[in-house]
């Protein structure tokens, strides 16, 4: 285990019910303290079951999980406690305002009273929503859906944030201002993130380390730059296909 | 705990915000309450008071069509029209009116059938004081015509009917006591003629089987109809209920929820609590406008009866029913659409058995033992107890017992279907 690692994973695996292949196979690796970390692969490589797992949803048929010395199958409470989560779909009630959506949410992570008001009338506005923050959520865009996702998962100011194709379907602006929140979340409380994506130029400058992982194991595992030198390609993409082929996957 | 309130916070704003689903939540019952009262309270109004429009042709015009006439004014039921042939003079005439709606139902009597009658019963009686003569084995036959129109209800037919043949028969009655008296005075000589009893031989009184104390009941719309249209309508919970758990389950907010800390059951456990809250605050309303609103439109006030206690404990035990229910379905389906229709089909079927509909004792016998599975039944036939047989706790303990294993059963299935399906995600 490395000495400032974050999240401890020690052979990792995971076979659902009914099947004969392994979505996960003995995956072993560290992910540091304070560090952006993407984990990068083709569709059904494993990825959603790795986050999945990390945050509870599913329990991992063999080996060990820790979060910030947690272990997953002992203090999985303790680990929620700890963790922001936000998922690839829309988490939000579409006919609640958007304000009423994160008093709910961060009332679920403990928060209360005026700590609760603040914290959400900080986070609308820092996301841009000083106008609209009570308007129900199905008269956002899409980009506003999104930003809403997205404070619903570090509202309560995690210490890990998990992040499922966070920029999916959003315009450039709305992407470069969600990247730009998450870099600030991570320098200024060093946040440790983990996020999954198909866009591997954003991976490429927002991650310290990137894994790509495919067919449940770890292929590569290093900073960006060091596996386009490693593997003697011109960007990450180059990388991407290098190791995970051009097959086109379900 | 905290969670739990946050949760019911939430789904009070979700409900609050949904205009439709708290018309459909709150206004639909006291629709259904009042409509379906108004039009049951008419069905009891045409049986107990006036409303059967009789014609009455009487072709008679003697004892036995007089008689008719005078017993058929008194019968309460019915709206009668004597003709004495003027403006009816066949049965075709009568049928046309009929068709045209005028009359449900028409009673034809004969011409001389008081004579015929006399004649009959004088054979007889000439047969038994001489016995030379023969008592004729058929005597001739009055025939009243029954004409019915073809829509009528079958109770009022039925009950005209027998009360024609009661008339008939305390006519004939009279005659043979008047020419049997004159008979026995011709043979012992005297002129004292007996006289026939003003007043019938028999009593009767009729009256509800309620328990001891209750004061005397009269049947009504209000008492059946609110807590059978208030138990259809809490049930009807199920449908926003279940579509509320699937929603979410089929959305991210499922994720979301399930990596919050804390059970994810206590988070459905606050949805639940405030359905179950929903559920009460219906029954309470459809017992104010039993109470307070049907009373200014006509209708008899509704009695809850004296046992509040009991009353509240099979009110909570039906919420909970409804809600485990509505909790079964939102876990058994996966589509909103799919829940709906099972959720309204299996309430209609469940209330029919149940007796919400129609009463239970007009079911042909394996229906009323299906019904006993219905929670619908159950219970109704609690609030039966409290409302009309003025029972107490005792009454309602086995209807109270049955809903809240029911809820038991509800939420230990959906509990299992539940562990299953979550492996699946």
């Amino acid at each position: 285990m490395t000495e400032n690692a974050c999240i401890h994973i020690s052979k990792l695996s995971k076979k659902y019910p009914g099947s004969d292949l392994f979505a996960l196979n003995e995956v072993s690796f560290d992910i540091l303290e304070g560090e952006i970390f993407g984990l990068l692969g083709p569709n059904g490589a494993g990825k959603t079951t790795f986050l999945s797992i990390l945050c509870g949803l599913l329990k991992p048929t063999s080996g060990e999980v820790d979060i910030c010395g947690y272990s997953l199958t002992k203090d999985l409470e303790s680990i929620k406690q700890i963790l922001g989560v936000v998922p690839q779909d829309f988490a939000i009630y579409p006919t609640l305002s958007g304000r009423d959506n994160l008093m709910y949410i961060g009332r679920m992570y403990g928060l209360k009273g005026k700590v609760l008001k603040d914290r959400v009338g900080e986070c609308l506005a820092k996301f841009g929503f000083d106008k609209n923050g009570d308007e129900p959520v199905k008269n956002y865009s899409g980009g506003m859906k999104r930003r809403i996702n997205l404070i619903g998962g570090i509202l309560h100011e995690p210490k890990v944030l998990l992040l499922d194709e966070p920029t999916v379907g959003m315009d450039v602006q709305t992407r470069a201002a969600i990247i730009e929140h998450l870099q600030e979340l991570n320098h200024i409380k060093k946040t440790t993130i983990i996020y999954t994506s198909h866009n591997l130029d954003q991976a490429e400058l927002f991650c310290n380390r990137v894994g790509i992982i495919d067919k449940g194991q770890l292929l590569r595992l290093d900073s960006p730059q060091e596996l386009m030198k490693k593997e003697g390609c011109a960007d990450l993409e180059e990388v991407f296909l290098k190791l995970t082929g051009r097959k086109i996957r379900d | 705990m905290y969670r739990l309130l946050a949760t019911c916070i939430k789904e009070c704003k979700l409900l609050i915000v949904d205009k439709t689903g708290i018309a459909i939540l709150f206004v639909m019952p006291i629709l259904l309450v009042v409509i379906m009262t108004l039009i049951q309270h008419e069905a009891y109004k045409s049986i107990t008071q006036s409303g059967i429009p009789v014609l009455l042709v009487n072709n008679d015009n003697d004892s036995l069509g007089l008689s008719l006439e005078k017993g058929f004014k008194e019968y309460s039921i019915c709206e009668l029209t004597i003709d004495h042939g003027e403006n009816y003079k066949t049965s075709a005439d009568i049928k046309k009116k009929m068709v045209e709606g005028k009359f449900l139902i028409a009673l034809v009597i004969p011409k001389n059938a008081t004579n015929v009658l006399r004649s009959d019963v004088e054979n007889i009686m000439n047969g038994m004081v001489d016995k030379t003569k023969v008592i004729s084995g058929n005597p001739d036959q009055v025939k009243v015509e029954i004409i019915v129109e073809p829509t009528a209800n079958k109770a009022f037919v039925v009950a005209i009917t027998s009360r024609l043949k009661e008339f008939m028969a305390a006519v004939k009655t009279k005659v043979l006591f008047e020419i049997m008296s004159k008979k026995i005075a011709d043979l012992v000589d005297s002129k004292e003629k007996m006289k026939m009893p003003a007043k019938d031989f028999f009593l009767y009184d009729e009256n509800y089987a309620v328990r001891e104390g209750k004061k005397t009941y009269q049947p009504n719309a209000v008492q059946h109809n609110i807590p059978a249209w208030a138990i259809f309508s809490i049930f009807f919970i199920v449908l926003p209920l279940a579509g509320s758990i699937i929603n979410e389950r089929s959305e991210g907010l499922f994720i979301r929820m399930r990596t919050f800390p804390g059970s994810y059951l206590s988070i459905l456990s606050g949805k639940l609590f405030v359905y179950f809250i929903v559920a009460l605050i219906q029954f309470s309303l459809v017992l104010v406008v039993g109470k307070y609103i049907l009373p200014l439109i006509g209708l008899p006030v509704l009695d809850i009866g004296t046992h509040l206690f009991p009353l509240i404990v099979l009110t909570i035990t039906l919420a909970l029913a409804a809600v485990g229910y509505g909790l079964l379905v939102g876990t058994i389906f996966n589509t909103p659409q799919q829940s709906a229709v099972f959720g309204g089909i299996s309430i209609l079927i469940l209330s029919a058995l149940g007796g919400i509909w129609v009463p239970l004792n007009i079911m042909p016998h394996f229906m009323q033992t299906i019904s006993s599975l219905s929670p619908l039944n159950w219970a109704l036939m609690g609030y039966y107890e409290l409302f009309i047989k003025g029972g107490d706790w005792f009454a309602i303990q086995f209807q109270v017992l049955k809903l809240v294993l029911f809820f038991i059963a509800a939420l230990a299935i959906s509990y299992r279907l539940y562990k299953l399906k979550i492996r699946l995600y």
